[in-house]
């Protein structure tokens, strides 16, 4: 059972990091993509797709029964959110660092996932908390 | 309408079993693993990609849909299957049957998978028709699958698809009374620059 769920919780991560680097380009969210040229982007994103997918079924027959080693609906969803959760920790640190220098002066209005059209995620909350401290 | 649904069943689980690749291509399908995670990283995505923050922000607000009408498709399946339980086709047609998947235990009717699927799809469709177009094709497949593969029977599918609709339209049309929490939680996500 753990092993089963620890193989799902890695499915989730990588293929939730590569659906995250597809839909961050889709959308022009520069700030969080770890290459910037679209097609680059949307590659990684789909090989991070398709081999995590791969790889999980590749490894060993998946049509089992979550009385004899699969995972039942609730497991499934907790390890869905969690390995998600972490693909979204990791996808922000680790574009933070590669677009460490991408910094929108702090007149720049944008707000929301906007502001990561022209800044890293780090830059863009530093900015906005940097606001909201002046507002108080 | 109870032998129509055999003799269809019977027909299309006749196909498995004759050509290894399409039943190898169709145990994918129908696992637990594949639709449905993706799926969910569909969503994932569909909050992520908008162009602009209108786009983004309609779809966000689907995705709390497609979520609250899976879950309320699950339990409507859950309280059905309270008053009715129909066997699975291997156990009422064992020598007939090719199964391609585990032998699950609960009520074959409705499909609970296929009513989330479905319901996810459907919100989706609700909000992007081209992308939700792409999620109601995913469902069809999954619960062609479903019936190929041997754990259902055509109605119970069917009987999934029709239970996520009217839930899901129930869930849209009652939405604006919903409004306030998805909202709050678009906020403060939209304060940590992640909607």
């Amino acid at each position: 059972m753990f092993t089963f769920a620890t193989d799902y919780y890695i499915l989730v991560a990588v293929a939730a990091a590569g659906a995250l680097q597809f839909a961050a380009s889709l959308g022009g969210l520069r700030g969080l993509l770890f290459l910037k040229p679209p097609v680059p982007a949307r590659l990684l994103g789909g090989v991070l797709i398709v081999g995590a997918f791969a790889w999980f079924f590749a490894v060993e027959d998946r049509n089992i029964n979550d009385y004899e080693g699969g995972l039942d609906a609730p497991t499934q969803a907790l390890f869905f959110f969690l390995g998600a959760s972490t693909a979204l920790v990791f996808t922000l640190l680790a574009s933070s660092l590669v677009n460490l220098g991408m910094r929108a002066g702090e007149s720049d209005p944008r707000e929301g996932l906007d502001a990561l059209r022209s800044s890293s995620y780090a830059s863009a909350l530093r900015r906005s908390i940097g606001r909201r401290l002046r507002k108080w | 309408m109870v032998s129509a649904d055999e003799r269809l069943f019977l027909w299309l689980n006749g196909l498995a079993g004759r050509f290894s690749p399409v039943d190898t291509f169709i145990t994918w399908v129908v696992s637990d693993y594949l639709i449905p995670v993706g799926m969910a990283l569909g969503l994932v995505a569909f909050w992520f990609a908008g162009r602009d923050a209108d786009t983004r922000r309609r779809r966000q607000l689907g995705v709390f849909a497609a979520l609250t009408s899976m879950a309320l498709s699950n339990w409507a399946v859950y309280v059905i299957n309270w008053y009715n339980f129909r066997p699975r086709p291997f156990v009422e047609l064992p020598d007939q049957v090719t199964l391609l998947f585990y032998p699950p235990t609960d009520s074959s009717f409705p499909a609970n998978a296929i009513a989330a699927a479905s319901a996810i799809a459907i919100a989706v469709w609700w909000v992007d028709r081209r992308i939700g177009a792409a999620f109601l094709a995913a469902a069809a497949l999954y619960a062609f699958a479903r019936v190929f593969a041997g754990v259902h029977y055509p109605l119970d599918v069917l009987a999934g698809f029709a239970i996520a609709a009217a839930v899901t339209a129930v869930v849209f049309t009652l939405f604006r009374l919903l409004r306030p929490i998805p909202d709050l939680v678009l906020k403060l996500a939209r304060a940590l620059h992640l909607a």
